[in-house]
């Protein structure tokens, strides 16, 4: 694959020897010349100064016959003009933009870009560590707003229907196990003493899950 | 009309002035922080924040304005702003200043741009002009 990227901060000098590592093809950019410093010895991708905003930076780039783009930079309005050129002009068929600052999450909704937005993953994380522990998430969606998470369910919650789980927006039963068997459970199913169930929940509503679990709030 | 101009100090704010003293109904949404606001000596509504938040421009009046000028200092502030103008507020009229001409083949319509101004672009072709004359 060829994949490029832009912005040779951490994370875009992390990601290309990741790709390098993976036998990908790699043109990292940044408008900062001493940048490269951060990539590591024997890198064998093409480190190329220049601002990707501008089309002639991208060309030389070689974008037009890239698989992926990624845009790393710090400046939110460069990682959205410089996707929507990859995608919209170049046609590079994956692009991915970091979202720096939250506030920005509606602009680039309105574009339709993908984004992976850190500030929100890591506070989401945190926030489930110290707070969550007891329901240490299965899988996490997008940048951590919704968890997959599984518990074993109280027994004084036997004979209740699995429907008193359900919050709409808020946490929802994707999963009932029994006796070893897993199915997707009627809201009316009543659970019994040893099931384990599944949820997905958003994660501002863990704590009303917990709640619900019975766990103690810390 | 109702004119959105977004930058700071310079030519956004003379732009704004000008529309103003014009009879135009102006707001200026003044891109830089903790300066006195030299917009609303002159009498022109300003309005403080970032135009790459939508309850920024809405302030702004952005529901409801026939032109907006996308006047930053920087070109890719412009084109998301004028993205948002066109795309997302329907404004008729949208006008946005480049900065480094290396950029102007971006701004056209599928950036939601009307018209550019590039003053760099603008003096070569003068110079060009004036000296083949």
């Amino acid at each position: 694959m060829q994949a490029v990227i832009m912005g040779c901060g951490r994370t875009g000098a992390a990601l290309a020897a990741r790709f390098d590592a993976e036998g990908d093809q790699v043109t990292i950019l940044d408008p900062d010349d001493a940048a490269q410093r951060r990539l590591s010895t024997g890198f064998r991708g093409r480190f190329l100064t220049g601002n990707g905003v501008i089309p002639a930076i991208l060309l030389a780039a070689d974008i037009a016959r890239a698989e992926a783009f990624v845009a790393l930079t710090p400046n939110d309005s460069a990682n959205i003009v410089a996707a929507k050129a990859a995608r919209d002009t170049y046609r590079v068929p994956r692009v991915i933009a970091r979202l720096h600052d939250p506030v920005h999450a509606e602009v680039y909704s309105k574009l339709g870009i993908v984004t992976v937005a850190s500030v929100p993953a890591t506070v989401n994380r945190i926030a489930q560590l110290l707070y969550h522990e007891a329901l240490e998430p299965q899988h996490t969606f997008g940048n951590g707003e919704t968890l997959l998470v599984r518990s074993a369910v109280p027994a004084y919650l036997a004979g209740r229907p699995v429907s008193e789980f359900d919050v709409p927006g808020e946490i929802r039963v994707a999963e009932l196990s029994r006796a070893g068997h897993s199915s997707i459970p009627e809201p009316s199913t009543a659970l019994q003493d040893g099931d384990a169930l599944s949820f997905v929940v958003a994660s501002g509503s863990l704590g009303r899950l917990k709640s619900f679990l019975g766990g103690k709030w810390s | 009309m109702r004119i959105i101009v977004i930058g700071g100090t310079g030519l956004p704010e003379q732009v704004a002035e000008a529309l103003h003293q014009a009879g135009d109904e102006v707001t200026i949404i003044d891109t830089e922080p903790g300066r006195d606001p030299a917009p609303a000596k002159a009498g022109l509504r300003a309005v403080r924040g970032d135009p790459l938040v939508l309850t920024t421009l809405e302030a702004a009046g952005a529901l409801r304005a026939d032109v907006l000028v996308a006047c930053t200092r920087t070109d890719e502030d412009n084109l998301v702003i004028s993205y948002l103008a066109k795309k997302h507020y329907k404004i008729a009229t949208v006008i946005a200043r480049v900065n480094d001409p290396a950029t102007e083949e971006l701004f056209d319509q599928s950036w939601g741009v009307d018209a550019l101004a590039s003053p760099a672009s603008a003096l070569v072709s003068m110079i060009r002009h004036a000296s083949v004359g």
